[in-house]
Parts: C-alpha cells; structure tokens; sequence
C-alpha cells in the first residue's frame, strides 16, 4: 500500500501552498522595514507597553522612522497610549493603512478596533473549547496583521510582546529568525526569574537579544528633583542578568497620567534622558550586527 | 490530509460536501479506479480547528477565491460544489460587507466591498460599523472609494 509520501498533492486543498503564499505575502508586506525589534519580557506589569512607546518616540527624535505592532491581542494598551482609541482601521491603497497619531507615529493595535469594554472575540462552531485553538487563532491574526498593513519604509518596527515565557518565543519564530528582542524587567528578583526564563527560552533560536531594560529603576520627585528608591535597597543587584543592561528608567508618574490619556510626550528628566539612552543603545548594537 | 483506496492503491478524490450543518461538514470522496465512495465527517471542534489555522480546504481556484472573505475554512471546497455563499458566510448574496449576515446600515459600492478584504477579518466588521459611523455623520448616501479615501483624511492614516 502507498504511503503518505507516495501520494503527490494533499488531495486538492495545497494547505502548503496556501501557507507559503501567506509568508510571501508577510515577507512582501515587511519589505520595506529595515529592523524588527519585539519589546518582551515574559513578566506582566513591568512598563513593557509604556516603554515600547517611548522607545519609538526616542528612535524618531534619533531621526529614525518608526511605527508600532501591539502583539498583545488580549491586554492591548497602544492604542489608548497613542490616543488611536475609536479610529477604524481602513483599507488603504496597498493593503491595509497604518493608523498614525497626530505627530505621525504608526500604531497598529487592536485597540483601536475592539472597545475596552469588551474582549477580543473570535467566531466559532465550537463554543466551550477555546483552549483548543484560540492561541493558533491569534498568531493567524497577528501573521494577517503583519501581511495586511501597508508599513512603507521603515526603519524600525517595534513589536510590543504580551506577557508569557512562552509567547515570546513564540513571537520569535512568528517573526522569524532576523528579529532582535529587548527585554524589560524591573528591580526585584521575582522579575528577574521570569525575564530570566525568556532569555533562556530565546537562547535556542537564531533571534539576538540586544539586551534588558530595568523599568521602574527608582521613582522620580519633582519636588526633590531626584530619584529614589521604589524596590528597596539592593533589588537592583537581585535583578542583574546575564546580558547588557541598555539602560534604567526611573518611575515618573507624569508619564503615567500622560499615558492614560493618549499624550504620550515624557516630560524632560532623567527618565526621559534613560529612554534616550536605551534608544542609542539599540541604534549602537543593530548597526553593530547588521 | 489525503485519502488512498487500499483496495485500488489509488488516491481518492473529492466528490461532493454536505453542509456545514451546525459547524459541520461531510465531504465524500471517491477512488477514481474502482468507484467506491467514503465519507469524512467532521465534528465542530475539527471545523474550528482547521479555520483556526488560516487555510482553505477544498480544490486550490475555490479555496483562493474564499481566503479574503469567509470564515468558514471550507469555502472554497463548497464554493466549488455549488454551495450557496450565503451557506458559508460569505460576503454578498443578502449579507453584510463584514460577512457577519448584519445588515449594513448604508449600500457600497462593490470596489469599497472588496477594498474591505484588506482588513483581517476578525475585526473586519468594527472597521465597517466605523466606516459607516463616519459616512453617515458627513452625510453620505453610499460608501465608496471616494468615501474610504476621505475616511482616511479625517482619521490622519496613511
């Protein structure tokens, strides 16, 4: 009897074909963009979201165009920190238009299409069990994302990761093997492990990790105009990893108010100055390696 | 997935689908030597997990024709039998632009339509509720590219 392998074709459906088909299309769409940078962490709640915006903000003050994909399907903040909250997605002249906000910096994010009052539903035939193919439900979305926008010339697109070890490697494979990662974490050993689990869950993938960013790295007092210490002392020690620290932003609650309310612009100290130094780090150690 | 004859050695090829019923699909596939025909019957959760994955079933025309428009991952197999699109949850034939079967509160255009297969279907139809928002509230009978493209000025996209 014939095997598998035998048997040319699948029996009409050419799934393969349809499947390299949808990566020209991600490769075509992806082109023009010079670097991909997904910012991760596998920890929630360390300031990736926040960060990622501020990181673009900093790239196009270097004179470096940007835009933004929000690979958190499920939490997606982007949306709200870019004020692109309610502005429908349209079709464009070349596949799907990329939202900017009101100084030009592309967004794409869920948000923007699902109010916050709701979640991220997805039709089935098979209510009950989402487990069973929600997340490669997702991962089409977010591959239909990348091969849909019309992106133009880039020189950065940042990736803003969910949370989950897991994912980011994940995330890794989806957006293939030139793809650099930035970790955030913040000062306490609890993050550290976690941050610490993506960084190993990377170190099999040909993906280079250009380095972490301590988040939250003390607090900002615009009273005392200085930074204090938001962890305790010695929490910065506990949070070393084993690769380049690219900087250590500080807590500034301006940018938190600023964030909820869709202006994302930081206001100049040393947060801003740390955000600015993580950036030319990045522009230092991609022209490194490319 | 492929299906052989044992009796014959010989691949099986498709013959004709029934349904979906209720996320359902049989599809019937025949051995082109000895004419004996064998039915697969998928559950829901088969339905669901195939569609999950971003790829048509059926003969490769129907199912690049159903990739931009439907959610069901059989379209183009039942397209190419004769099933009707309405059947599948296609765009057109009585449905809304966003496939859903909601009817759209404004007509398009078939260009404006078929623009809207760039917008992932998952999220295909806020798009259109926000496009039709934004039509009605300047006062637009119909949604066309002209109306996409002042769409696109209002919000400052690209």
């Amino acid at each position: 009897m014939k095997t598998y392998f035998d048997v040319e074709g699948d029996g009409g459906s050419d799934v393969l074909g349809q499947v390299l088909r949808q990566r020209e299309r991600i490769a075509h769409a992806m082109a023009g963009i010079d670097h991909v940078v997904a910012i991760g962490s596998g920890k929630g709640g360390v300031g990736k979201s926040t960060l990622t915006m501020q990181l673009a903000l900093a790239l196009e003050r270097a004179k470096r165009r940007c835009a933004i994909l929000d690979a958190d399907l499920n939490g997606p903040c982007q949306a709200r920190l870019a004020g692109l909250e309610n502005v429908p997605l349209l079709p464009g002249d070349r596949g799907m238009a990329l939202p900017r906000t009101l100084r030009g910096l592309g967004v794409v994010s869920v948000g923007s299409m699902v109010p916050e009052a709701k979640h991220l539903e997805f039709e089935s035939v098979a209510e009950g069990d989402t487990h069973v193919w929600r997340a490669t439900r997702e991962f089409n979305l977010f591959q239909q994302l990348l091969g849909l926008v019309d992106w133009g010339r880039l020189d950065f697109l940042l990736v803003d990761l969910p949370p989950g070890a897991e994912r980011t490697l994940q995330y890794a494979e989806v957006l293939g093997p030139a793809a650099r990662f930035v970790l955030v974490t913040i000062p306490s050993a609890l993050a550290r492990g976690v941050v610490a689990r993506s960084a190993a869950a990377l170190e099999g993938t040909p993906n280079e990790v250009i380095g972490y960013i301590e988040n939250m790295s003390g607090y900002y007092c615009g009273t005392c105009d200085g930074v204090r210490s938001l962890f305790g002392e010695g929490a910065a020690e506990a949070a070393e990893l084993g690769f380049p620290c690219l900087a250590r932003v500080p807590f500034d609650p301006r940018l938190a108010s600023a964030s909820d309310a869709g202006e994302p612009d930081l206001p100049r100290g040393p947060a801003l100055r740390a955000i600015d130094e993580a950036a030319a780090q990045i522009l230092s150690r991609v022209a490194k390696t490319t | 997935m492929k299906f052989l004859c044992v009796s014959c050695d010989e691949q099986m090829k498709l013959k004709h689908a029934v349904g979906p019923d209720g996320g359902s699909v049989a599809v019937v596939y025949a051995c082109p030597r000895c004419s004996s025909e064998m039915a697969m019957m998928m559950n829901p959760h088969e339905t669901q997990v195939v569609g999950s994955l971003g790829v048509r079933i059926g003969p490769e025309a129907g199912a690049e024709a159903g990739t931009a428009t439907s959610k069901c991952p059989f379209t183009g197999m039942l397209t190419d039998l004769g099933v009707p699109a309405a059947a599948t949850g296609q765009v057109g034939g009585g449905q809304g632009v966003a496939g859903n079967g909601e009817s759209a509160s404004i007509p398009w255009t078939s260009e404006a339509r078929e623009r809207m297969a760039n917008i992932p279907d998952i999220v295909r139809t806020s798009a259109v509720a926000g496009i039709e928002k934004f039509a009605l509230d300047h006062g637009y009978e119909e949604v066309d590219a002209a109306v996409l493209e002042r769409a696109r000025t209002f919000f400052g996209i690209a």
